[in-house]
């Protein structure tokens, strides 16, 4: 068995997932308090009518970077990057990723593109006409300087990385489980998380071509939004819904991924339904790919296209409704321990519930162009993000904290920062539907006293804060925990899965023994996990030459070869440096610097290459 | 001692990549694992997301013909048809080499493989420099910067020049690599290439076959 190599360099050339989905969630932890700093502006500077804590073009930096920030930079990194890439391989009972060096190239693109849209923000040009930087507003005549052109270079970084990682998952679940594991033993949580990575597959060169053509429209002069010369400003909403509705769900189904493995934990049952969910999951995304323009209701479309796509805005409540019924079946039939994780994704199906019924309402077209552009829709959509995206996150960073840390949290301060991030959310979220029904614009810095929104608008700061409050509890908690919390050991919870097999935290190689799978709930199945503790005893079944692997066949995981893993590599960050030069000389108008740093891309991919890994094996 | 078997097939048959050290070996181990390499699978994705990013530019191309009353606008030139068309159907042909080259590797036969290789990037660079030049003389006549229909066919057009390009780079590694010799490593590299040929190829055809449909 091997080791990770010790000190600072151990984590920059590190190819293990569990070390790169540790650096993501630092990371994206720093990019969610950036984020979350934008909002707590946001919200004091509406706390009263007519203030003026912030100008409006400040608060037109503060709304874009809050929604680009919460998108890009913290939602997809922190389920795909850190959760995904810690516990995936975990599940399928792999020793790491297909393409661990890929994973890491993932990660330091990611920090990278990170870095490149925050140094807008210090040199006072950041993005500034929304997260869906619609033209012709986004255009060079109206939005001049280097604002937008931070946006589209920020965004076709960051879609490299997300797109590496998509193409690494899928490879994984359908390759790598452990042989044995066939597709319907698989556990849920790796179904959402394939369903997820199809989406972000398949969506985001939409929004590729899309900032491209932006790109290229305010710096080479191209003309694809300019109607004067037959170009069309519906492209642009069209290319980034057709990016940005499946991206929503790109969201949330990872975070009912975590769900469906906090339940049965903690319920002692296996989900109801798991066929119907496992499908559902899958459905979710694809449906969602045909549902885009129900964004665009307002822009004048024929009635034709505006009723199929209300029609089709119905057809996906149906597989999201299967899972929430399944769920409560879950709830119901098992014997549930509220304990903190468990509470959060109640609260998690509560704010889902709430959120999917707003969305519903948008269907109805006379209606979605009526609260268009108002609060309403924000109400809807953090209901959709923060209730069902976020909370199954923080419910998920205390279901595991002891399989990664190896200690307990604290369950009574656990359960108050639920208690307290639930109520601050309702409170944040809740009166923004009356304000929108009232008719309370968005994107506005400030708003006229004497029209009834004051009250509402100084309810939601408080729940902002109390929000805050909630979160900062959450971390508070953990990193005491870190430091003084009681020893976990391999299982607190008896939980499901295969991670839950092995000590905390999990060696470097995750599993020396290749577990015996024969359910979708292996560590329930006490003769096989018997027959594992054998089999290493007696040194059966032990691949322990160099970093070796097994591989399977994608649906019914039989064995198909044994292959060897990269080691460490210092190759992944230098193609992210060499990547990040070329962003800077195109935001710069350095095209012939451009072509050089390609040229030393293409070198890094020679050293990359250079070294096979079965050729490292003494 | 019963072995671990999954699928009947016990872990002493199932092949390992550190056992291949030469040709020979490769072949054999090739032959016995089953399915295509975790390469392969990579190469899929990469030809998922970048023949939806092909797909996109094609639905702009269409999407912006359907808001054009002329198509292309008037003064603008239609594009040649008969040169590009053979151009593409002999850039097409290199399909046969890339995955005869393939097969060879698969049986251990590295200095055919390598020769099918240069052949078909004999080929292909050919094909490129046809293409870089044909853009650039094009660029003299019309220019990205005068109208939707120009902004969309030179991306369009470029796109599939610049994955042309990434190919050759490529297939010119693959003929450096494989001159040390069979590796699993190498002969996974050159399945995933001749795929990744077969997906540019057929969308080179794709695309000049939209391109060319403004002549219709």
């Amino acid at each position: 068995m091997w080791q990770s190599r010790p000190g600072v360099l151990g984590w920059v050339m590190t190819t293990d997932h569990k070390r790169i989905g540790l650096l993501y969630f630092w990371t994206t932890l720093v990019l969610f308090a950036a984020g979350g700093a934008e909002a707590l502006l946001m919200r004091t500077q509406l706390a009263r009518p007519n203030q003026h804590v912030v100008g409006p073009a400040t608060y037109d930096e503060l709304f874009t970077m809050h929604g680009l920030t919460m998108i890009f930079f913290f939602i997809i990194p922190m389920t795909t990057g850190a959760f995904g890439n810690y516990l995936l391989p975990l599940m399928v009972g792999a020793r790491d990723m297909a393409f661990p060096r890929m994973n890491a190239l993932s990660y330091w693109v990611f920090l990278a593109s990170g870095i490149f849209v925050y140094t807008s923000l210090f040199i006072g040009q950041a993005p500034n006409a929304g997260w869906f930087d619609y033209v012709p507003l986004a255009n060079v005549k109206f939005d001049p300087g280097h604002a937008i052109d931070f946006y589209c270079l920020g965004i076709i970084f960051n879609g490299i990385s997300s797109s590496l990682t998509a193409g690494n998952f899928i490879v994984t679940i359908l390759k790598m489980r452990t042989p044995g594991m066939s597709f319907n033993r698989m556990p849920l949580f790796c179904f959402a998380f394939l369903a997820a990575s199809w989406g972000l597959l398949f969506a985001l060169p939409s929004l590729t071509a899309d900032t491209l053509f932006l790109f290229l429209d305010r710096n080479i002069g191209t003309h694809f939004f300019d109607v004067a010369k037959g170009g069309s400003t519906l492209l642009w909403q069209h290319l980034f819904w057709i990016f940005g509705h499946p991206e929503v769900y790109i969201l949330i189904v990872p975070a009912f991924g975590i769900a469906t493995e906090i339940i049965p934990a903690f319920t002692q049952r296996r989900v109801v339904a798991f066929p119907l969910v496992a499908v559902a999951e899958l459905l979710v995304v694809f449906i969602g790919f045909g549902v885009w323009a129900h964004h665009m209701f307002a822009t004048g479309m024929p009635t034709v296209t505006v009723v199929f796509f209300a029609a089709a805005t119905g057809v996906v409540v149906i597989p999201s409704t299967i899972q929430v019924f399944a769920w409560c079946m879950t709830f119901i039939t098992g014997n549930a321990r509220f304990k903190t994780p468990l509470l959060f994704i109640a609260g998690f199906i509560f704010m889902f519930v709430a959120g999917g019924l707003t969305g519903i309402m948008f269907l109805a077209v006379p209606f979605d162009q009526q609260v268009t552009d108002t609060y309403f829709v924000i109400a809807h959509f953090h209901y959709i993000i923060f209730g069902a995206a976020v909370f199954p996150i923080f419910g998920g960073m205390y279901f595991w904290f002891p399989k990664v840390t190896g200690r307990l949290y604290y369950e009574l301060p656990g359960q108050i920062s639920f208690w307290i991030i639930f109520v601050g959310t309702n409170l944040l979220f809740f009166p923004m539907h009356i304000v929108g029904l009232e008719g309370m614009p968005r994107r506005n810095y400030t708003y006229p006293g004497g029209l009834g929104w004051g009250t509402s608008n100084l309810l939601e700061t408080i729940g902002s804060y109390l929000t805050t409050i909630g979160i900062i509890v959450l971390i508070v908690n953990l990193v005491v925990s870190y430091f003084r919390g009681a020893v976990a050991g391999p299982d607190p919870w008896h939980g499901a899965t295969l991670e839950w097999t092995i000590s905390s935290p999990p060696p470097e190689y995750n599993f020396a023994v290749l577990p015996k799978v024969s359910s979708a709930y292996p560590n329930w199945d006490y003769e096989d996990r018997a027959e594992d503790r054998r089999k290493l005893a007696e040194g059966v079944m032990v691949l322990e030459q160099g970093h070796e692997q097994p591989v399977s066949s994608p649906i019914d995981g039989w064995w198909a070869e044994i292959v060897e893993m990269p080691h460490d590599s210092p190759w992944p960050i230098l193609l992210a440096l060499a990547m990040s030069i070329c962003f800077v000389l195109l935001l710069l108008h350095l095209w012939m610097g451009f072509c050089f740093a390609l040229a030393g891309i293409v070198l890094v991919l020679l050293g990359w290459h250079g070294e096979e890994p079965q050729e490292s094996v003494a | 001692m019963a072995d671990h078997v999954a699928g009947g097939v016990p872990e002493r048959f199932v092949p390992r990549t550190t056992d291949a050290r030469n040709a020979g070996e490769t072949a054999i181990l090739a032959g016995r694992r089953r399915g295509p390499s975790v390469a392969f699978w990579g190469m899929a994705m990469l030809i998922a997301s970048e023949v939806t990013l092909f797909g996109t530019f094609i639905g702009t191309y269409y999407y912006l013909r359907f808001e054009n009353a002329h198509w292309p606008p008037p003064g603008t030139p239609e594009p040649r048809v008969v040169v590009p068309l053979i151009m593409v159907g002999i850039l097409a042909t290199t399909s046969l080499p890339m995955q005869l080259a393939a097969g060879a590797a698969q049986r251990g036969r590295v200095s055919s493989a390598r020769a099918f290789l240069v052949w078909a990037l004999a080929v292909q660079c050919g094909y490129l420099a046809w293409a870089i030049h044909d853009y650039v003389d094009q660029l003299h006549v019309s220019t990205p910067q005068d109208n939707a229909y120009s902004s969309i066919y030179y991306v369009l057009l470029g796109a599939d020049h610049a994955h042309v390009a990434i190919g050759v780079l490529l297939v010119a590694w693959l003929v450096w690599k494989l001159a040390r010799g069979l590796t699993m490593y190498r002969l996974n590299a050159t399945q995933a290439v001749a795929w990744y040929w077969h997906a540019v190829n057929l969308l080179t055809l794709v695309v000049i076959g939209v391109l060319l449909s403004a002549t219709i």
